[in-house]
């Protein structure tokens, strides 16, 4: 062992000694909340980037963005507008941002108007009259938008005068030091042929889907020379703060390793954790199903109050009742929600605009959690979540649901979810979304109907890797809480079913002569 | 309803004309403070929005201050967006109806600037062609 670490050492250095210093590329920060995790760290300094889409897509806002995040007196930004959106309403609809900041414009940022430019003369006029203003100003940033109108105007230009000028611009805006980003309206299966995106070292593409009623969306990198960035569809939204990102791979990578013996935590209904071996694990994600009025908000605000009991903070991701009717029913029980807000103990969140997606909603819970380092999480209900979202994600809702447990459990969080199921008397499901795989604890409750009364019950099904009761035990929702009654209910059978029996009556029934 | 314009971009109008009086004239150029001021925010705009940009800004402006000063119908608006006419008009009009003229279609072309991209913005575009000129008080 000793013998092959020497030899491994001896190697990392002659290859260490062979290979000379690499260039260190300096990563700019993007200014778009999210987008730098997920460009592997930020844009590249000095890159020539494309971002295109649709109209409407939040291209220029994209660009707005990163100039307002980077530019400065010494090293401004210049930004060309070419037949474009008219700079004037540009600068009128991109100041409702917040990102916007007016002290910046013509100091630190620039915008130059070329469309008579390119109305009136060729593409090598173009060139030198963006040459021009570049080496004048010395821009650490330059963008043109709408990159491709300076191109479509003729059509006898051909593709190697285009594929010419674009070099051309990029060596140039390289050989200044200017990071840039030519902005234009493309379709997406332009990209294998169109030669802006053979020179380009990125290549960011927007797109909004509409799905039903509901719109979203979505970012690809295609492309990103130095460094790797996380594959595939990422959905961003645009608010008042401009875009913001949402990795499809949120939260997985800063996944925390389980300590063999963790300790458990009281869901806040002494007999239940009792059956639970103990109560939740630490760090477990627990599923809380049943129908319509079984209690599983309850249970849901009775294991953070009890949190908050013992001085630990909690967030409660509702979506289907509002925050206000949380904290009315939890004060029915007892339960001062109120005050653990106020105290910035407690974060409701009202997740519901019925286009969401399942990255939004991780990052908005992701960052709750991190805000006030919580230690409990309940998402009421995952039913709800489901509604909220728009209904392209719907379709892998089971996939989304894993990842999204793996990176809640992840940050160390206790997750307790609640699942609301059609009752059937015919089997006796866990969750609709066959999801218990990615639960680590079930505690399943149901109605039975008991000479004639609706009663409720529970069952723990599961705790991964730990012993637990199997008792099926009757509760009632009181002014105090849940309260299990002290026994099981012994004298009936197929309790589960929801329509027990007796058991003396099966007696009589398998053996007539007793 | 006429968009009359307001006192305190007539104020800031009649202060650029002022600074534009009290510059050194350049040789062949209209001498007429207001054309002066045109000129000088014509760079800036045109640079900012385009030739086109700017004239289609001025042109409003004009028809604006047109509800207001009678002997702006005369005034026109070339392609390139400098003015055209001010000479004729003032061979017809006294001192004082050219000034209170000028300073309405001024007044104009920066309230509609204000209205576009907001009064901060519109300030820095100024100052732009008046590096020097104050106009902190302007702002309120």
């Amino acid at each position: 062992m000793a013998q092959k670490s020497k030899t491994t050492g001896r190697q990392r250095a002659r290859k260490a000694a062979s290979k000379p210093d690499k260039v260190t590329i300096r990563k700019l920060p993007t200014g778009i909340p999210g987008l730098d995790a997920i460009l592997g760290g930020g844009l590249p300094e000095f890159s020539f980037n494309i971002i295109a889409g649709g109209p409407g897509c939040g291209k220029t806002t994209f660009a707005h963005q990163f100039v307002f995040a980077n530019a400065t007196e010494q090293r401004p930004a210049i930004y060309f507008t070419i037949l474009g959106e008219s700079p004037i309403k540009m600068l009128r609809y991109q100041q409702q941002y917040t990102f916007f900041d007016p002290a910046m414009l013509n100091g630190a940022i620039r915008f130059i108007n070329l469309s008579q430019v390119v109305m009136e003369k060729d593409l090598s006029a173009v060139l030198e009259a963006i040459v021009k203003e570049v080496e004048a100003a010395n821009p650490a940033i330059v963008v043109v938008d709408s990159f491709r109108t300076a191109l479509r105007k003729r059509a006898e230009i051909t593709e190697m005068e285009v594929q010419f000028f674009v070099q051309q611009l990029g060596l140039h805006l390289t050989s200044w030091e200017a990071t840039t980003f030519l902005i234009g309206e493309y379709v997406e299966a332009e990209v294998q042929e169109n030669p802006v995106f053979t020179v380009s070292d990125g290549l960011f593409w927007l797109s909004q889907v509409t799905e039903r009623n509901s719109v979203v969306r979505k970012l690809q990198i295609f492309k990103l020379r130095g460094q790797a960035s996380v594959p595939g569809l990422h959905t961003f939204r645009i608010t008042d703060d401009g875009l913001q990102t949402f990795s499809r791979t949120l939260g997985l990578s800063e996944r925390k390793g389980r300590p063999s013996r963790r300790p458990r935590l009281s869901i806040g209904i002494p007999a239940l954790d009792k059956l639970m071996g103990g109560g939740i694990p630490l760090g477990d994600s627990v599923i809380v199903a049943g129908a319509s009025g079984t209690g599983k908000s309850v249970f849901g605000t009775t294991f953070i109050a009890e949190g908050l009991r013992r001085g630990e903070r909690g967030i409660m991701a509702v979506f289907e009742e509002r925050p206000e009717d949380v904290k009315r029913r939890a004060k029915n029980l007892g339960q001062d929600l109120e005050k653990a807000e106020r105290q910035g103990k407690l974060k409701i969140l009202y997740l519901r605009p019925l286009d969401l997606s399942v990255d939004e909603s991780l990052q908005a819970i992701l960052d709750a959690v991190k805000e006030i380092d919580a230690k409990r999480l309940v998402i009421d209900s995952l039913v709800g979540f489901e509604m909220a979202l728009a209904p392209g994600f719907r379709t892998d809702f089971r996939e989304s649901l894993y990842r999204m447990m793996a990176s809640l459990t992840g940050t160390g969080v206790t997750v307790l979810n609640t699942v609301e199921l059609d009752e059937t008397f015919t089997e006796f499901r866990f969750s609709q979304y066959m999801v218990s795989f990615l639960s680590d604890d079930i505690i399943r409750l149901r109605y039975v109907d008991i000479a004639g009364v609706l009663r409720r019950i529970l069952t723990v099904i599961k705790m991964r890797d730990s012993q637990h009761s199997k008792d099926i035990r009757e509760y009632e929702i009181t002014r105090k809480g849940v309260m299990l009654t002290d026994s099981r209910l012994n004298e009936y059978r197929a309790l589960i079913t929801g329509i027990p029996a007796y058991w003396k009556t099966l007696s009589a029934i398998e053996d007539p002569l007793k | 309803m006429p968009n009359i314009s307001t006192p305190r971009f007539k104020r800031f109008a009649r202060r650029l004309m002022i600074y534009e009086s009290a510059a050194a004239k350049p040789a062949g150029v209209n001498n007429s403070p207001a054309f002066r001021v045109c000129e000088k925010l014509r760079q800036p705009l045109s640079r900012l929005a385009g030739v086109a940009g700017f004239r289609s800004l001025l042109s409003r402006a004009l028809a604006l201050a047109n509800d207001e000063v009678r002997w702006m119908k005369a005034i026109h608006v070339r392609a390139d967006g400098s003015l055209e006419g001010l000479d004729e008009a003032q061979a017809q009009l006294s001192e004082t109806e050219i000034a209170d003229g000028e300073i309405v279609l001024i007044a104009q072309l920066i309230g509609l600037l204000a209205t576009f991209i907001g009064e901060e913005l519109t300030l820095r575009l100024v100052q732009e062609s008046w590096p020097d000129a104050a106009f902190d008080d302007m702002n309120h």
